[in-house]
Order: C-alpha cells, then structure tokens, then sequence
C-alpha cells in the first residue's frame, strides 16, 4: 500500500500523512471490500481538485488493477499493444516456445489466454508495479483484423465503476500537467487586500454608542456604522505582444491564472511593450478601451502592470515612437506611462525579467522604474509588489 | 446509516458509495459540478431518506462565517436595558437569551445528528472559508463575547457545494472529501426523467434527450441543464406535442435556452451589427 501513496506523489499529487492516516481508519471501518468502492475511497481522500482525477485513474489502474487486468481491460487493441503482452510475446518467440507458424493459427483468444496463463503464474513474484501500461497506436501483434469483434467483457464487480470510470476516461479534459511553479503565490496575493468601508451602515459601533448613550445621562443613542470590507478593484495589464516576452509566457500565465481566480473584480487589459494612449480588451488587442476612460477609474483602484519593460529606447522616449506603423500618436510612450501612473497612484509593474539582470537587459527599464514601482516576476517579488499595494493604496482607500 | 436515495431523486451508484463512506468517515463532503447536476438537491435527500432535519446555509458574499454560527443581538439587547423586554420573557442579565445560532450553531446543539448544507460556499470570500475550516473540522466555536465554546453533540453531516467559479483555497479542500459530479449520461438522464414523469412513452424520451444532447454540444452561452430539460419535457406533454421536433423545429425552444444571444445564434440570426 505504501507504494501506492509514492505512485501518487510522483504522478504529482499532493498527498500528506493526514491523508494516509485517514485512509487506514477508513480501511479500518472496512470501507473498502471491494475494488470499486477501494477506488471511489482513496479518490475522495487522495484527491481534492478535479485536474487530478485523469492522474489518479492512472496510478490506479496501474497500480491495483496492473495484475488482474483481465477482468476489466475492454479496450484488446489497447491491450495487444501494452507493454506487459508486448513483452510476453517476445519472450515466447524468443525462447521458441511460440514458433511464427502456430502464431499465425492462434487466433486472439488463445493468444490471450497463453498470456493469462503465464501472467497469473507469475504473480507471486511481481509486486504491483506498473505492469498493465496501454501504450496506444502501435500494431497488435497475432491476427490483426479478427480481435475485438463480438470479444467486449464487462467489468464483473458489483458496479464496476472503477473500471467504468476509467476506461470512460470522463475526466481527461480537465488534466492540467502544468503544476504551479510556485504554490504559495496564492498565499502571497490573497494578501492583497483594500479594506474600505462598504455598504450600508449596518454595524453597531459598540464603543460609540456606550460613549454617547453616557453622555445622554442613559438616553440610548444607537451609532452605526460601515463595515470594513475588501473591496478589491484591480486593473492588470499584460504585455503580450512581441518575441521579447515569449520566454516569460508559462510564467505569466501562472502569476494571470492565480489572480483570476482569486479576486472578484479584475480587469485584464493588453498592450504591446509600450502603451501609446489605448489598451485592449482582448488579447489579439482589437477591441481597444478608451483613454479617457480608463483614466477614470477611481484612485484606490490597484494597477499591476506585466510587461519586460524591454524595449528600442526610442519607442519609449520619441515622438511616433510605436514600432506599429498604423499608430500616429504623437506622444512618446513615457508620457502615456506618466499619465497612466497619475491616475493610477497604488500602482506596480512587475517585470519577468530577473531583478539583477535589469541595469544591463535595457535602458529603457530604468526608465520606466522612474515613473513605475518596479519588481520581479518571482515569489519574493510579488511579495514586495503586493506590501507596496498595500501601503501605497492606505491613502486612498478611505475615500 | 446507509443512504440509499429516495423516490424522487436519482442516485448514482457512484454517488451513493461515496456518500456512505463520508457519512461514516465524519467528513464534510464538497460537492462540485455544473449546475443542475443535483448537487444541493442531495442533502434534502439525504435528509429525507435518513429521516433527520436539515440545517441550511445559503451562502452570501456578505457572510464572514460567525453569523453562520451564532448572532449576538446587540441592539435588542439594549432596547431592553433602556425599556425594559416587557412580557417577553427575556432577561437582560443573561446573554444567553440574546443569542441567536445560525444553521451550523443548531446543527452542533442539536440532541441528533442533522444534516448540514453549505450551500454555494464558494460565494463567499476565501477569509470566510477559512474561518469556517476549524469550526467544522473541530466540531465546534467559541462565542466570543462570553468565551463560551460550544461543542457539538453529534457532528453533523456535512454537505458542502460549490459552482467553482472561483478556487477554492487548498487548506479548505484538505479538510473536506471531494467529488466532482459529472453531468448525467444520456442512460441516467432518461433515468431521472422518468422519475419527474412515469408514463413518459419510450420512443418520445429518445427523441427529446437525442435533440437534448445535441443542443448541449451546440457550444451555448449557457447550455440547458438537467433543470431545463425537465420544464421542456413538461412543457411539450402538456402542449400535446406528438414529439420534441428536430433542427430549427425544436418547439419550447425557449424552456431550454435562456439567453437571447442562445436563442438567436440556435434561430440561425447574427445580431446586426450597430455602426
């Protein structure tokens, strides 16, 4: 059993000893007689988020159903070209104890029942292991063309749903192999907080109303107040245009994903190395916001900038500068920034290029430091990014 | 305690499994899925078939989880301090009668084991998650103006749903079992069909969940759901219809899709574009 909780961990799925624990007392209460109900239990207590589930069937399947595979495979093509009968048939060529000729008048049946036979004897001395691995596409051996016909043998326990399950394989689309690069980026951005008095004037002011109702001889007089709520607005911009932000993609889509999915009220708007008076709302930058309008967003808004700061100086610094031929803004790309910085005062631009790589990557990154709080797009960066919201954005939450 | 699923609700063998091993395993069960996948139908059926009362909890984004528990009325409090509670019965003296316990409180304090619902838990802020993890992993809270705990009697058991619209946080996940609820097959969908309406002609229901299934892999905004289907399927019986239609002849269309974007993208009409 213990191999089976490695087998998990290594397939990447977090597991903790709190989990193992709860397994043997479940296992204790006998909540396991059979395999579905085996498979079903180690699910709920493995497994907690449904990008694992594909993973799970798979160490499952290969770990507990890789010697008795023969009552659940109903996929032959997938068995014929597993490995574990790949290798059976080779060894029995090999060893003359198959001859090409007799290959030619087994037909599939018999073949897979010599290869039940060899496999159940040897039982004893495999342990678990990956053995039942369907390693689909390549060409079943034996008499190609008479297998699978009429041959389908359904699962034989009670309800077969472990089986059922997997060889549905219902959950594949959700299988996300890319694991965070950084687990604890949630605990860093939940951090990011705006408390600002909210809503109605609902909360007893306890304190106040003693103070008062004291001074009213003991005339209760009731004060109430607004609660102190996380009103978090964020306004993200992505630099998504251009080679120079290529090598950064994976990482920027990790850092994207998180803060979509932690805070309620984000806006993600695109550009391209530099902004020139507009911002998109897609990222094949085609629906464009308005200037004026996004200047109008109220001052406590949180502005997070993604971008390399990476950049030919004079896209930055000239008149016409956009590299895009159709753009004819007059006004260079910084004075865009400085104006974006004054209507944005809690503000950051996190930069994925590495912090002690900046001074010699590009000029134009100093210079965007002087009109923007810049950090890297690491851990302890985001850390910074996100103290420096916090205090920056005090000022102007009370308003 | 054995569920077994009731009369008037599908159950999954799957489903059924993996609510007796949370039932006696004491842990809170987080269920997650599409909508109209009989996520919060469950625990009124758990409660009905197992003959215990329920405690619901209708999750709000408003909710920082003490209310959840108990409410300290204050203000009544104070009213009666100032005039007196009257004929009420209360004594302003003893907090205890200002104390009011929200589903999670009555289910803790209940003499036998209830039944408790979460539901949508994911409406609420992770802060409020997280506050609610110790209460119900411990089983019980602390009244913080008398620093008085209260200990459940029986833990409950305990439903949680979620629409995931929004992670969840990995510590809440930790505490809780977790399954995700597939949308029905076409074979069990005719299954809980047949519970809604018995006499239901075989060949009318292969029509209607056909031209069902195919509307789902249309790509709608908003694709019907098990809830949808159901009214449809109502709707077409009580108008008399001999069969559900096919293509664009679909009638009833609008019991199945709720957007007007659904509706015209299904009518083959393109909104104009406005200049």
């Amino acid at each position: 059993m213990i191999g089976f909780f490695y087998e998990l961990r290594k397939a990447g799925i977090p597991i903790s000893v709190k989990y193992i624990m709860e397994f043997y007392r479940a296992l204790q209460q006998g909540l396991a007689s059979d395999l579905d109900q085996l498979f079903l239990l180690s699910r709920l207590i493995f497994v907690k988020r449904v990008e694992y589930y594909d993973t799970f069937e798979q160490v499952f399947a290969s770990f507990f159903m890789g010697a008795n595979a023969a009552h659940g495979i109903m996929d032959w093509e997938e068995l014929l070209a597993g490995k574990p009968f790949q290798e059976w048939l080779r060894d029995e060529i090999e060893s003359g104890r198959l001859t090409p000729e007799a290959l030619r008048e087994f037909d599939t049946e018999e073949l897979l029942a010599r290869f039940w036979e060899t496999m159940l004897a040897q039982e004893g001395e495999h342990h678990g292991g990956n053995r039942w691995v369907g390693t689909r596409g390549r060409s079943p051996f034996g008499h190609g063309g008479q297998h699978a016909g009429g041959m389908r043998v359904h699962g034989r326990s009670l309800y077969g749903t472990a089986q059922k399950v997997i060889d549905e394989r219902r959950y594949i689309n959700y299988s996300d192999k890319s694991i965070l690069a950084a687990e604890n980026l949630r605990q860093v951005l939940t951090s990011l907080r705006s408390l600002r008095p909210t809503g109605p004037e609902t909360e007893l002011d306890i304190d106040d109303t003693i103070a008062r109702t004291a001074r009213n001889g003991g005339e209760i007089e009731l004060v109430f107040r607004r609660e102190l709520r996380n009103r978090l607005k964020l306004v993200v911009m992505l630099d998504n245009g251009g080679y120079s932000m290529t090598p950064y993609i994976p990482l920027v889509t990790t850092v994207f994903n998180k803060i979509r999915d932690l805070f309620k009220d984000v806006s993600f708007y695109y550009f391209h190395n530099c902004i020139y008076g507009t911002v998109y709302q897609d990222p094949p930058r085609t629906r464009s916001l308005k200037w004026e309008k996004l200047l109008s967003e109220n001052m406590s808004t949180r502005l997070v900038l993604i971008g390399d700061a990476d950049m030919a100086p004079s896209e930055l610094m000239a008149s016409f500068g956009s590299l895009d031929i159709h753009n004819d803004e007059r006004k260079a790309g910084w004075e865009w920034l400085k104006e974006l910085r004054a209507a944005f005062p809690v503000s950051v631009w996190l930069n994925p290029i590495p912090k002690d790589r900046w001074e010699y990557q590009s000029v134009t990154i100093s210079r965007i430091q002087q009109i923007f709080h810049m950090e890297d797009l690491t851990l302890a960066g985001i850390k910074n990014a996100v103290a420096w919201l916090n205090v920056q954005g005090r000022a102007y939450d009370t308003h | 305690m054995q569920f077994e699923g009731t009369s008037r609700y599908y159950l999954s063998p799957e489903l059924r499994e993996i609510l007796n091993i949370a039932i006696s395993m004491e842990k809170p069960l987080l269920l997650t899925g599409e909508a109209g996948t009989g996520k919060t139908q469950l625990a009124f059926e758990i409660s009905k078939s197992l003959g215990i009362d329920l405690e619901e909890a209708r999750c709000k984004s408003t909710f920082k989880g003490e209310e959840l528990c108990y409410v300290y009325d204050t203000v009544l409090r104070l009213n009666d301090s100032r005039f007196g509670s009257g004929s009420t019965g209360r004594d302003v003296n003893d907090i205890w009668d200002y104390l009011r316990f929200g589903p999670i409180g009555r289910a803790f304090l209940a003499e036998e084991r209830r039944v408790l619902l979460l539901d949508e838990i994911d409406k609420t802020d992770s802060d409020t998650q997280d506050n609610l993890l110790d209460v119900l992993e411990d089983g019980s809270f602390i009244i913080r103006e008398i620093n008085h705990k209260v200990m459940a009697r029986r833990l409950p058991i305990i439903i949680i749903t979620s629409n995931a619209k929004r992670e969840l946080s990995d510590p809440f996940l930790r505490r809780c079992f977790c399954h995700y609820i597939p949308f029905p097959s076409p074979e069990e969908m005719m299954i809980v069909v047949r519970i809604h309406y018995p006499d239901i002609p075989e060949h009318f229901l292969e029509a209607c969940l056909t031209a069902f299934y195919r509307l789902r892999d249309q790509g709608f905004e908003k694709p019907p759901a098990t809830a949808e289907l159901l009214d449809w399927v109502g709707a077409l019986r009580s108008s008399g219809a001999r069969g559900p239609g096919a293509g664009k002849e679909i009638s009833h269309v609008g019991a199945l899709l709720k957007r007007t974007q659904d509706i015209l993208k299904f009518k083959g009409i393109r909104k104009a574009a406005r200049f």
